[in-house]
């Protein structure tokens, strides 16, 4: 799981060949099959990718935050209002989004990187429910409950180039975090993860490096709140509430938190699996309930473990097969 | 004097861990704490590398007043140390424990790294070569690719050693490195520790197997957080309170 140390050495350039194909072919996608409706639900899919991969690089360090979709919310709302009232353009009021999440998330991390584990997750939760409510509560300069409307839209009513800009943005940001985490970074990182004692008594300062990495994730956070800002045009709190990072949860957990790969297939198949059953849409977050814990039982390590397990699984059954036909012969 | 302690002193709540404990290493000793259960060795350790909060005194290193420095602030000063239940990063291999380790010398800068610099490149390169000497003077290269909790007890034990050896210590803080271990095992660690301060380095040894006293050139006996001897090593088996915090009043000779 955690590769060489070094990256000075050249990878091998079957896989990065591979999933150069794939994004081609992602990119190819509205030239074939351009409803305005499947394309709206690909760039959600994105967005949220970029929301759920974050996420999982802060788990890396051992912490486990339960606010990420409240730091969407507060990449949003200072997108949004920055382009509402101050009339800034989106490229400017995304990196915004972005830091003012970063800058939040170090802040509020800060006196919580002395807790550990469970007070960890809830003392986040107990924040992100806080951003909510703040949201609420800011009346015109946020909407409140009426929402935040009249932000400024990218590419008008283009899907196709909202689908190609965020196609760009995802696969960015995921280099990006890429790099974060198979550097030594994110070596250090894991290292405080396993034993955060060792790790002080070698010298790293496990503190700033837990703070650090909340900035990290939360300004990918930030960055995708604010991205669907500028697409969605119109912002309710209700949408980054805890429900909101329940589901990142969900995406991370289901795909696998052990992998990189593992929130982008959850994300993938939880956002677009209720598009392909509509009638089972309302169910959705039951059916996802259900799916969460056939995964946990069978695959601890999420989805993404599924070909292996299989391999596995038939490589046995070969054996168990060859084992019960010798004492015929 | 290398380190010293002056009335270090630790409370939890109402008990008394370490009462007014003096102590000092001179630079290139090797200095033993022994003592029965309990009695604040390894508490010391954590004071002087400020794992725990001292209730009161001094810590001086190199110079330096340490009292209340962190414990990353303290090896970045030159303190390794090594832990009784001793910690491992499991999940890495053993060539990923030590090369995690190396975060000081050299270090590089947050940006270096992301961006894969020529410095950054330089110093892993380094790092990596530094890693595979470090273990095969402890003797772990023939399991470097091996996961840290797949070890036997004997050498994830040399791995928490090879470990505070990536700090570069001027100071090496060793608790119980002999604990649990075979004879065998006993004699390539004390070979071990031998060679380290061959190379310079000060230790202070925390044991219960009293075969650590044939290293030592100083040991200092502590009971109850407070020292009751100090001395040759020779000089200290002789002493009576030790004998006595050892075994009991019946055993002293001629009481």
């Amino acid at each position: 799981m955690i590769k060489q140390l070094s990256i000075t050495d050249k990878r091998k350039w079957t896989k990065p060949s591979i999933l150069a194909g794939l994004v081609v072919l992602i990119a190819l996608l509205p030239v074939i099959q351009g409803s305005p409706y499947i394309l709206h639900i690909l760039i959600l899919t994105f967005i949220y990718i970029i929301a759920a991969v974050s996420l999982r690089t802060i788990t890396i360090s051992g912490q486990f935050p339960l606010a990420h979709g409240a730091f969407m919310g507060i990449g949003a709302y200072i997108a949004g209002m920055a382009s509402k009232w101050l009339g800034w353009p989106p490229w400017l009021t995304m990196p915004l989004g972005g830091l003012m999440a970063m800058g939040i998330g170090m802040l509020i991390g800060y006196p919580f990187a002395r807790l550990r584990a469970l007070y960890y997750a809830m003392g986040s939760l107990f924040f992100g429910i806080g951003v909510t409510y703040i949201i609420y509560a800011g009346g015109i300069w946020t909407g409140g409950y009426a929402g935040l409307v009249g932000i400024q839209s990218m590419f008008g009513s283009s899907k196709v180039a909202y689908y190609y800009f965020f196609l760009g943005l995802t696969v960015v940001c995921l280099l990006a975090l890429y790099r974060f985490e198979f550097s030594r970074i994110g070596i250090t990182l894991k290292a405080i993860a396993q034993s955060h004692l060792v790790a002080s008594s070698v010298g790293i300062n496990e503190g700033w490096y837990r703070i650090m990495v909340v900035g990290v994730g939360c300004f990918f956070a930030g960055l995708a709140g604010a991205g669907y800002a500028h697409y969605n045009t119109v912002l309710s709190p209700a949408s980054f509430g805890f429900m909101a990072t329940l589901w990142l949860v969900m995406y991370v957990l289901l795909g696998g938190i052990k992998s990189f790969a593992g929130p982008i297939i959850g994300t993938t198949i939880l956002v677009l699996l209720p598009e392909f059953a509509r009638d089972l849409k309302v169910y959705s977050p039951y059916l996802s309930a259900f799916l969460l814990l056939i995964v946990v039982f069978l695959m601890p390590q999420g989805l993404v473990s599924l070909p292996k397990l299989v391999m596995l699984w038939y490589s046995e059954r070969k054996k168990g097969k060859k084992i019960t036909h010798v004492p015929g012969n | 004097m290398f380190l010293e302690t002056k009335g270090l002193t630790k409370r939890f709540g109402g008990l008394t861990a370490v009462n007014h404990f003096d102590m000092y290493v001179n630079k290139g000793e090797i200095v033993g704490l022994i003592g029965p259960n309990g009695a604040g060795k390894t508490t010391i350790f954590n004071l002087i590398t400020g794992f725990i909060r001292l209730t009161k005194g001094q810590i001086i290193f190199d110079g330096k007043d340490i009292t209340r420095k962190k414990p990353h602030q303290v090896a970045r000063l030159g303190i390794g140390r090594t832990f009784q239940l001793n910690p491992l990063f499991a999940d890495f291999t053993v060539l990923q424990n030590v090369s995690a380790s190396f975060h000081l010398h050299p270090r590089s800068g947050l940006l270096d790294i992301y961006f894969n610099t020529k410095k950054y490149r330089r110093n892993e390169a380094y790092i990596l070569e530094q890693s595979l000497e470090i273990m095969r003077l402890v003797g772990l290269d023939k399991v470097k690719d091996e996961l840290a909790k797949n070890l036997p007890h004997g050498y994830q034990k040399m791995l928490g050693i090879a470990r505070a050896l990536a700090v570069k210590p001027k100071l090496l803080l060793l608790d119980e490195p002999i604990a649990g271990m075979n004879p065998d095992e006993i004699e390539f660690t004390m070979t071990g520790i031998e060679k380290t301060k061959q190379q310079g380095t000060t230790i202070v040894v925390v044991e219960h197997n009293m075969r650590i006293m044939d290293l030592c050139d100083r040991v200092v006996v502590i009971n109850f957080g407070q020292k009751i001897a100090e001395g040759r090593p020779k000089e200290v088996r002789e002493n009576e309170e030790v004998t006595r915090a050892y075994f009991g009043d019946e055993h002293v000779a001629g009481s």
